[in-house]
Formats: structure tokens, sequence, C-alpha cells
């Protein structure tokens, strides 16, 4: 079975260049393309596409508006196409809100030079988005939950808390929250924390796999929803209790022990180095760094990126989580990590969120 | 330099880039008039945006370059982060022009050259936030202002952050900032910094440094750490005296008046024609096929020849006589008419490709002119050959620039004159049956007759008693005449006196003609009529002696017996008396034929053919009428090309080869002057 492949751009110079990219793969099929938003939910609705793939700047109606009115209407796994720019970025998050699965840098310049890697890239994306379960489809996240609140700090976890597990050690008992995402990691990040309590016990890391001008803007936009202090983290930030850092993009971001003083590390990403940054390499150093007293987190995300981390971790006593596949956009970093039989817990995300919120 | 690249992407590329910059000319212009429309600036900001990333694509470094600084300027507009003001769409405008020739470069096959720094500068200092400018110019004024040197924390942060980048020094002085923000040598930073004032903001210090930025990279003009201290300080106080420029920015938001406006009839049109609808529900391949000219022109050459195989096989049924032959010649001839008008169809383009610059041009010469002009475009969808609309394009620059210069008077001229201060020049096209009908209209000064009849006799171009026949008609005309210029001081604009004819001529080539006419006070007309198509002519075939000639329908009046005129000589001069107008009186055979010395038509079966040129009617007597037929134009052999009077030559229905006729070209050989 063909994967359907509804393209949306308003350049006629860019759909021609996916549909070469599409032609030549027997597994996707181009089945229409559109113009603008309107467009697009009118195909939408007329060709039942697998993978929706969508560009932001387009006249009439633009991307976010589109996703926003298709996932309400006919939720569909939409990829994003953005440029390379805070202003993109800001675009790319917005429309990640809206519901988008995931995005792609509209990078017209690799697209050319290296065009097999840029054609596998958006192949694998594809076929990882149709590849989710129908049921995991999943409508833009509450308006609430990240509706930026920048005077306005919304009540810790409001529901009531549910009972935690008798003999289930407490959240202050670790010295560090780590976190690893991919594909669907935004949205999932903004759920958990967002929902941080202010005050919050150990400081949170975070390793996104984000293009390097997309890292700051998140980390100010969770910011701005959020009680707890969200930052990109920079070389020789404090690791702080109820701080969280960002990993910045196209780089890598590691933990150093200054006698019981933790120390965050950025450096250049080595050529081999394939995810910019890499969960593993910051699981790693996070592993030697703090040993058993860490909580690790697999979120969403092609590949099997924070395996390898995790292995590490676990091996030195700490703690493994995974997201479940049903709420996954894609079902395969914390896939690998349950597989290797890795994870102490798999939840959902809600579950994540919420046992985080109220310090379990 | 050249470069490589997959044609066929590359012409992708041209052909959308090329839609989207002749759009953007007009938003351009529009967005003068309507600086906040939200939707316009997000379709200035998705064409720059998207030729930039196909520029990225080919790997056309200086058009990326700049569609990136003017993209983010327009991001900026959108935004409403800034104010669109006259400064501004000059920068843009400007812009605009460079990356249209860059784009020819590329048509070319060549690499561009990178945009010139000092425009790229200005392009990138306008990136800045206004609002931000204001606001923080009032945050330093509340704080005292930077009199004392840099006191502001927020302003020295931003200036040291910045000049650590640029200078590799850890410690800056202010004076030595303030030096190196004053060296870039923008004409225009300097007039504002030497206005007096006595603050400077931290965005326009950005701004400063970003040009220095950009002056560096290119030519080494780091600047001098080195300068003496005097020096420095000299400069600093310089800066540090500029005026708030966002002041004055924000003061300038508001639109030109004297810019013209244009009104789309067609636009709703345009919008709605714009989303396409592709073929839904199957893998659907693009609807359209990019094909060579040259071929089109390979097959309208076949169909020329199938039209001539047509007119022989319509002349032999006649006399065979055979009735299945005659049905299925009737059959072909219907055919090839149909075929001839879908290859015609091929080459069709809509005018608006000529039209889509004219708001532009106006726009420009207006504000050069200081004068207030709507220009109004109507019929832009009206198709026409293709070479034609190249082939148009220069003609009517000319014309518009008249109209615009010429024609429409200063705004307080018009206003004493009781009109509005606005003028206005339509531009219209239309079809009319087989040809096109192009009128460029004004509401301006329009022309006085006696001025132009005095004008031709100074030039000496007719004796006062031919000037005071011509009608008034006739006198606006004679502005096609060679050596015809009406303003008395050469204008750059147009008025170089090689104008008028040249459009005439190029017209005429186009087997085209144009008249003008005028009222004072109320403005002037000019009509161009065109036939849809170059390659096949409607023509009156006559004889003359026992020759073919084929004279082209555009130029034939009417036809009238040559026994039923009455002849007569005015000023030594035969005439024909046709309904109480005389008209010069030619007898082709003088012209064409080499024993054709006597001027007693032949026989009974002599006619007149009135010919018509622009306002200018005469007679011409041929021996025959043959028929009317439409012939495909051949290129003359290389003895008889470039003879006057002789555009090419065809082969008739029966099998005889016949001249075409240039009637303009002509008359004007043989008969000199018209009167």
């Amino acid at each position: 079975m063909q994967i359907k492949v509804l393209v949306v751009d308003d350049s006629r110079f860019y759909r021609n260049r996916l549909r070469e990219i599409f032609a030549d793969d027997p597994d996707i099929q181009l089945i229409g393309t559109a113009e603008n938003g309107r467009e697009a939910i009118e195909k939408v609705a007329e060709l039942k596409p697998d993978v929706v793939t969508m560009d932001i700047e387009m006249p009439v109606m633009d991307g976010i508006a589109a996703v926003r009115e298709i996932m309400k209407t006919r939720p569909v796994p939409i990829l994003m196409f953005s440029s390379m720019t805070a202003e993109g970025a800001h675009a790319t998050l917005e429309a990640l809100d809206a519901g988008a699965a995931d995005f792609m840098l509209k990078r017209l310049e690799d697209m050319a030079h290296s065009q097999h890697e840029f054609a596998r890239e958006i192949r694998e994306k594809i076929r990882a988005l149709a590849r989710r379960p129908l049921h995991a489809a999943r409508a833009p996240l509450h308006k609430d939950d990240f509706a930026p609140r920048l005077h306005e700090p919304r009540e810790p976890a409001r529901q009531a808390p549910r009972s935690v597990p008798s003999g289930k050690v407490s959240l202050a008992d670790y010295k560090l929250v780590a976190i690893g995402a991919s594909t669907g990691g935004p949205s999932a990040l903004q759920q958990i924390i967002s929902s941080l309590p202010k005050g919050f016990p150990v400081p949170v890391l975070v390793i996104q796999h984000m293009p390097a001008a997309f890292t700051g803007p998140f980390a100010r936009r969770l910011d701005a929803m959020s009680q707890v202090e969200v930052k990109e983290a920079e070389d020789g930030d404090a690791l702080l209790a109820g701080k969280v850092f960002i990993a910045p993009g196209g780089k890598q971001m590691l933990v150093e022990d200054h006698s019981g003083r933790g120390v965050i590390r950025i450096r250049e990403s080595g050529e081999n180095e394939q995810y910019r940054p890499s969960v593993d390499v910051g699981f790693r150093s996070i592993a030697d760094a703090y040993g058993k007293n860490v909580l690790a987190i697999v979120l969403t995300g092609m590949g099997a990126d924070g395996r390898e981390g995790a292995r590490l971790l676990k091996k030195g006593g700490s703690s493994v989580w995974a997201q479940d596949e049903q709420s996954c956009v894609v079902y395969g970093m914390p896939q690998a990590v349950v597989a290797a039989g890795l994870a102490d817990r798999v939840f959902p995300l809600s579950e994540i969120a919420h046992r985080l919120a109220s310090g379990a | 330099m050249s470069f490589e690249m997959d044609n066929e992407i590359l012409q992708d590329f041209l052909i959308e880039a090329g839609e989207i910059l002749e759009k953007l000319g007009e938003q351009l212009v529009d967005l003068e008039h309507r600086p906040t429309d939200k939707e316009l600036l997000n379709a200035v900001f998705r064409g720059f945006h998207t030729v930039k990333g196909g520029a990225g694509f080919l790997n056309i470094a200086p058009l990326v370059e700049v569609c990136h600084s003017a993209e983010d300027v327009f991001n900026l507009l959108r935004q409403g982060q800034r104010m669109v003001d006259a400064d501004l769409m000059d920068v843009v405008l400007r812009v605009t022009d460079v990356v249209n020739s860059m784009m020819n470069a590329v048509r070319g096959g060549q690499l561009p050259e990178p945009a010139e720094p000092a425009l790229l500068d200005r392009l990138r200092a306008l990136a800045v936030p206004q609002a931000e400018v204001v606001q923080q110019a009032a945050v330093a004024e509340k704080d005292g202002g930077l009199k004392d040197g840099a006191t502001v924390k927020q302003q020295k942060d931003a200036v040291e952050e910045k000049f650590e980048e640029l200078l590799g020094a850890s410690e800056v002085s202010a004076s030595a900032v303030a030096a190196a923000a004053a060296a870039p040598a923008d004409a225009d930073k300097k007039e504002s910094a030497a206005k007096p004032g006595d603050e400077i903001t931290d965005a326009e210090f950005e701004a400063l440094l970003d040009q220095l930025h950009g002056a560096k990279s290119p030519g080494g003009a780091v600047p001098r750490e080195e300068a003496s201290t005097g020096q420095a300080e000299t400069m600093a106080a310089a800066a540090i005296n500029a005026a708030p420029i966002a002041k004055l920015r924000a003061g300038a938001v508001a639109p030109q008046d004297n810019s013209p406006s244009i009104k789309e009839d067609d636009h709703g049109e345009m919008k709605k024609a714009a989303p396409v609808k592709e073929a839904a529900a199957q893998a659907q391949a693009e609807t359209t096929v990019r094909v060579d000219t040259k071929r089109l022109d390979d097959i309208m050459n076949l169909v020329g020849e199938l039209v001539l195989v047509r007119n022989r096989l319509e002349t032999l049924k006649l006399n065979m006589g055979n009735d299945e032959v005659a049905q299925a010649v009737s059959n072909l001839d219907v055919v090839t008419s149909d075929l001839q008008t879908a290859v015609m169809k091929t080459r069709m383009q809509p005018i608006k490709k000529v039209f889509g610059r004219f708001p532009r041009v106006v726009r420009d010469l207006a504000r050069t002119l200081n004068k207030e002009i709507d220009l109004e475009l109507i019929g832009e969808d009206t198709d026409l050959d293709k070479n034609m609309v190249e082939a148009l394009a220069d003609p009517l620059v000319h014309l518009v620039r008249n109209a615009v210069d010429h024609g429409i008077e200063m705004p307080d001229i018009r206003q004493k004159a009781g009109k509005p201060r606005t003028g206005t020049v339509i531009l219209s096209a239309k079809q009319e049956g087989d040809h096109i009908l192009l009128i460029i209209k004004d509401d301006g000064a329009g022309m006085n007759a006696d001025k132009l009849r005095r004008k031709a006799v100074e030039k000496g171009m007719m004796d006062e008693d031919a000037a005071a026949r011509l009608s008034e008609r006739e006198c606006y005309n004679l502005i096609f005449m060679p050596g015809f210029s009406m303003k008395a001081e050469i204008s750059d604009i147009s008025g170089r006196g090689v104008g008028m004819d040249v459009v005439k001529t190029r017209i005429a080539q186009l087997n085209g003609n144009v008249e003008i006419d005028s009222q004072e006070g109320r403005g002037s007309e000019i009509r161009i009529k065109l036939p849809l198509t170059l390659a096949i002519v409607p023509t009156l075939m006559v004889l003359v002696g026992k020759q073919i000639f084929a004279i082209p329908l555009a130029n034939v009046s009417e036809i009238i017996q040559y026994e039923s005129i009455k002849r007569n000589v005015i000023d030594g001069l035969p005439v024909a008396v046709v309904r109480d107008h005389p008209l010069p009186l030619f007898y082709l055979r003088n012209w064409l034929l080499r024993d054709g010395g006597n001027d007693t038509p032949a026989s009974q079966s002599s006619y007149i053919v009135v010919i018509k040129i622009g306002p200018y009617q005469t007679a011409c007597v041929v021996d025959y009428l043959i028929a009317q037929e439409e012939v495909v134009i051949k290129p003359l052999g290389a003895m008889l090309h470039g003879l006057p009077g002789l555009s090419g030559a065809t082969i008739t229905g029966d099998g005889r080869i016949a001249i075409i006729l240039d009637m303009p070209s002509l008359i004007s050989r043989y008969a000199g002057r018209l009167h």
C-alpha cells in the first residue's frame, strides 16, 4: 500500500522538486498538490491523503491556519516545512501547537547539494508519520495548556493528584531529570514543562532534536508558558533546581560534576554525530557525572537516539521512563529503549506530565 | 562566470521567479497607496521568500543575499514593526531592479554580480524594528541621553557586544565605538548624522554597525582602532550628535502624495483565476508543457505552407468541377482554418506582460516630475501573439511616458484649470474582430492644432498654405512625422525627437497603424490597431501589369472603380475626388513596373484602392482586382531584400508568386511626403 501524500506549497518550483523526490520512491505516491491553505483543506477532504507536507508562508490561508482547520475536521499527520530563521522557528512551533506532527527545514540549498540526503530524510519522515497508528492521530493540544501566560501563572496540576504507588521514590531523591525527544517532542515537552510547578525540586535537562535557530525560540516559548524558568543552555550554566535547560540546536550538551555542583558544557558537534544535539551524548555525560541519581525520560521520536545513553544510566542505577506507543507521534526512540529492556516504566504522555508535576 | 545547472530546473525557477517579479512590481506600487495592507505586505514578503528559495536551490548566492534582506524588511513591515515610507519604497524598488537584472543574468546563463554593498547596507538598515527604535529613543531621552558619553547601560552593552565581534577586542572605549560607527561612508547616514540632536539610539547604532559589517567583508574597511584619540573624539561627538532618526522615520510614514495609484479592472478576475484547479484523484502530472518558441514558429510556418496548399486546392477545385473533390477541399478548408486558429492560440500571451511594467514606469516618472497621476489598466487579459507582445513593449513605453511627461500637467496648473490635481492615464486593450485595439488616453492638456501647424512650417515640413489646409486631426498626427518634437527643452524622459516617428514605424512593421486625437485642455487619445498575428496576413490581391501584388487589408479602406471617380489636378499633383474629398492619386504601375511610364490606366477594369495609413488616405490605381486572400509571408531573397515598399512574397492560390507590398514605406518612398 503506497503512502498517499498531498503537497501544499505556493511555489511551483518547490512542488516540482518534491514531485521529483517522491517519483523516485515506490512507496510514496503524490496524490495531489495545493497552492494555499484553503485549497489544502479542500484537497485533504477530497483526496484523503495519508500524510500532508505543508509550507507555512502561503497566500489566501497560511499553513498554520490550515493545520488548525485540518486537525479539527480531518486529522492527518502533517509535516511542516519551515525556514531556518527565528521567524521560521516561531511559526513552526505555532504549527506544532496547532497539531502538525513534525517539521523539516526547507533548506533549498541542501536540497540541491545533498539532494540524496534531503530526499532520504523527507521520505523517512513521511514513512514514519504514515506508520503512526490512527488512534494516535492527535487533536490539537488543549489550548489552555499552551497559551502563553506571562502574567498569569497556571495553577500547578489542576487535576486532583492521583495516588502515588507506595514504595516509589519521590522526585526529590533525584538530582536531575533528563529528557530526550525528537519527532513530536516539542508539543510533548510543552505539555510536560508547562505543568511543572514553581519550585520544582530538581534541574531538568531537555535534549530535543532541533536545528540551531529553533532551540532559542523554543526555550523562550516554553518559558513564557511555564512557571519554571526555561532557557536555552549555555556553556557554564550551573544546574539549579527548578530550572529547565534546553540543549542548543546544532551542538552537543554535556554535564560535568564540579564537586557536587552540576555545570553544563556545550561543545560543537563532531563530524559523525548524526543528531545535534544527541540524546546519547548528553545521557552518557550525565551518567558519568551523576551515576544513579538521574531520572531519564525518552519521549516520542524517530530512530533510536537515547538508547545507548539510557543503557549507561540504567547500568549506573538511574531510572528510565519511556513514553508509550499510543501517545507517541512516532514510536521509535521509546520503542528502542523498551525493546532493549531498559525502561523501568512506560507511561502515556499525560501520565509522565502528571507524575513529574505532582512530585513523583 | 557562468554556472551549470539542470536546465529543466533552471527554467522552472526562471518562469516562477519571473512571474513573481512581474507581480512584485505592481504590488510595490500598490503598496505606496495602501502602506498598511497586511495581505499586500505578506504577498511581497512571500515573493522575495520564494525567489530566495529557488535561488538557494540553484546556489545563486548574490540573488539569495539580496532577496534575503528584502524578505527581512518585509517581515518587519508585515508584523507592524516598521512602516512603509517613501525612502523605504525607493530602496525596495531599487532592490527589485537589481533582482530583475540578476534574473536577466541568470537567464543568460551567467552567475549575477553581487548587489552593490551600499544598496545592501541601506536595505539592511531598514531591517530594524521601528517600534523598537522609537521606544528606545524614548528610554534614552528619559535617561538623559548620551551627551556625556555612553552612560546608558543597555546601549553600552549592545554596542560592546557588537564590537567584540567586530574588533575582536575585549574592551572598547565609547569614543572608539562612536568613531567606528561614524566611519561607514553612506551618504544618507552622514546626512542624518550631521543633523543636530542629542541622543543616538540602540537600534540606530545597530544599523550603523550592520553597515560596518557589510563594509568590512568585501573591502576590508575595518574600523581603525589606532585612530588618534583626538580624531576619534571628534567623530564620537558627531555620532553622538546624530538626530533621533527614529522620529524622522516615524514622521515619514505617510505615503507620498504625488505618486500614482493603480486601479486594475481585472484584478478580481485575476484572483479568481489564480488557484487553478488541478485534476484530482489520480497522481496527476502538471498540465502544462514547456515548448521552445522556435518550435512554435516552425509549426506556424508549416501551417502557413498548409494554408498555401489549401489556397492552391481551392483554385484547382474550381477548375475541376468535381463535386467530391470540392467537398473534400471544403473540409480541408475548414480544418485548416481551425488548425491555424489553434496554432495561433498557442502563441498567444496576455498583454499583461507588457502592461505589467507600466505602474512602475508611471510611478517613477510621476515622482521625478512631481506630478500626480493615476494609471488605469483595462483589458490586461487580452491575448496577443507572443512576438507582437514583445515588439509592442518599447513603443508602448514611449507613448505612456509621453502621456505622463507631455500630456498630464503639473498639479497646480490642473487645479487652476478646474481639473482634479491627479491626472489619469488609461491604458486599455481589447480585441475587435481580427485585430487588437490599444488605447492610451490621458486627461491632460491636449494639443493645439495651430501650434502644430506653425511648428510644421518652422521645421520646413510644409508651406503655410499646406499647413492651413490640414484638418485638426491631421495636425495632431504631425507628431508622428520624423524630427517633430513638441517640447521646447529636451527632457531625458521623452522628447528626444526620435520618439514618435519611431513608434509609428515600429507599429507599421507590425502591420498595425496608429493615430492620435486630441482636445485642447481635455487630453489626448492614441489608438493603435494591430492584427492578431504577424505570420498570416489577409491581403487584397491585385494585378499591376501582369504581376500580382498583395496589399495588406489593414491598409485598404475602400475600393472604387477607376472610371466612376472624378480626377483632378491640384498644386500640379493628380488627385481623385472621393465624395468631395481630394485624395492624392498614384498609379502603382509607375512605381512597380519597369515600363509603367504612361499614366493612362490600361482598361475599364482598373480600380482605385484607397489606402489608409494613419489619418492619411491615398488613392492607388491598380489594373485588376483578383481576390481577397490570406497569405503567408515569405522573406524575399537576398537580391530584393531591403527594397523599400516590399515586405515579402507569397504563393497565390494558382501557384504564382505575389509580392507583398509594404504600403507605408512604398508611399513614403515614391510619393515623398504625403502632403
